[in-house]
């Protein structure tokens, strides 16, 4: 039970998308190159602003000659999501020592979030959380500039035939699922799912950040009906996720998941 | 010099918005239970919204059917099965590169 094992454990959780992010920094690298922007000011906002999709967004308005005003308000936009990810982590955030918590927060992406409650049911004390999360959030960042600066140096070494792309939502779906473990998360992503294509016309990939909220809710409204009408034989209840001893209503009856417990998913 | 001031700026702010929920719900037992349980649907929702936007979405186009759909069944799959981050990524990106290589 130590900083180091908490550490190597969060890196090991992360580990599988780490390849992943490295690929991806290299596609944003060969970009930086193809729109002539100073690579060095191009590997410095993957550093400093550490979020690939506003990244990109801002680089897209400066390519057709937009105005620093617009960039920069594209890319916060397209961020915006990070408030939402900010609060979530604030129960276990704000326990941490300032230090840790402003620095962890400056590391923590799209892909890191969603381990969060992993951490927290593994590692019981905040400064080993801690650890864990650093474990999780600076193998990526790492990538991500890695990868960045590759990319610029390089050039597109990826063929466009290889779609690189896919890498996204195949991401997303190997973190997401494991999160899932009962009706409440099931209705929230599945409700994200639905949403996002629904508001695709909105701009700016505000249908993200309007399809998060409404996931949220619809969540929240599974969860009060589980929990209000007592019926216990829709599978495991929206406890488990954080650990924090939230109650659950829910009895633990027959789920398609066999184990509970986050313990069997590290086996990488 | 217009790209290192928007490199800033947007660092400065996206860092503003990354500490903006913590500075707002850090003291735990101040956080109604209502909230708590909000904020723990917020990653399973975003998560759902990244992978709608990116897999049926093309530059905010509907994406035509094809390995991406497909290959994204296999990873589902995989991930219900095993439960394990690096695995899926590989029955993914195996299945991936097998429809692109034959079917598509």
């Amino acid at each position: 039970m130590t900083s180091r094992a908490a550490f190597a454990d969060g890196v090991r959780d992360i580990g599988g998308l780490v390849p992943g992010v490295a690929v991806f920094g290299l596609s944003f690298g060969a970009l930086v190159r193809a729109r002539g922007i100073d690579p060095i000011a191009g590997a410095t906002s993957s550093l400093i602003v550490g979020a690939g999709a506003g990244q990109t967004a801002a680089i897209e308005v400066l390519a057709v000659g937009g105005a620093v005003s617009i960039a920069v308000l594209s890319a916060l936009i397209v961020n915006a999501r990070f408030a939402l990810y900010s609060a979530a982590l604030a129960p276990m955030f704000g326990r941490f020592t300032p230090a840790w918590r402003w620095g962890l927060a400056y590391l923590v992406s799209d892909q890191t979030v969603g381990l969060y409650g992993r951490g927290q049911e593994r590692w019981t004390t905040s400064a080993l959380q801690q650890y864990y999360m650093l474990g999780v959030t600076l193998p990526m960042r790492t990538a991500w500039v890695g990868g960045t600066v590759a990319g610029i140096l390089l050039g597109p070494v990826v063929p466009g035939a290889w779609q690189v792309g896919f890498i996204v939502p195949l991401m997303f779906i190997a973190l997401a699922i494991p999160g899932i473990r009962g009706l409440p998360e099931l209705a929230a992503a599945v409700t994200g799912v639905v949403a996002v294509v629904s508001l695709k016309d909105l701009p700016l990939g505000l249908n993200i950040v309007a399809a998060a909220l409404l996931g949220m809710t619809a969540g929240l409204m599974v969860h009060r009906r589980e929990s209000g009408s007592g019926v216990s034989g829709s599978g495991v209840s929206g406890s488990g996720v954080s650990g924090s001893g939230v109650s659950g209503s829910g009895a633990v009856g027959s789920t398609e998941a066999p184990e509970p417990t986050a313990d069997t998913a590290d086996s990488a | 010099m217009k790209i290192w001031i928007v490199v800033i700026l947007a660092g400065i702010g996206t860092y503003l918005i990354r500490v903006s929920g913590i500075l707002l719900f850090q003291n735990e037992d101040r956080i109604p239970p209502l909230v708590r349980r909000a904020l723990r649907m917020i990653g399973p929702a975003a998560m759902g919204a990244i992978v709608g936007n990116a897999l049926f979405l093309d530059q905010g186009a509907w994406r035509p059917f094809g390995a991406w759909h497909v290959a994204a069944l296999v990873a589902v799959a995989a991930a219900v099965w095993k439960r394990n981050l690096g695995l899926t990524m590989l029955a993914g990106v195996a299945a991936f590169a097998v429809l692109l290589l034959t079917v598509y």
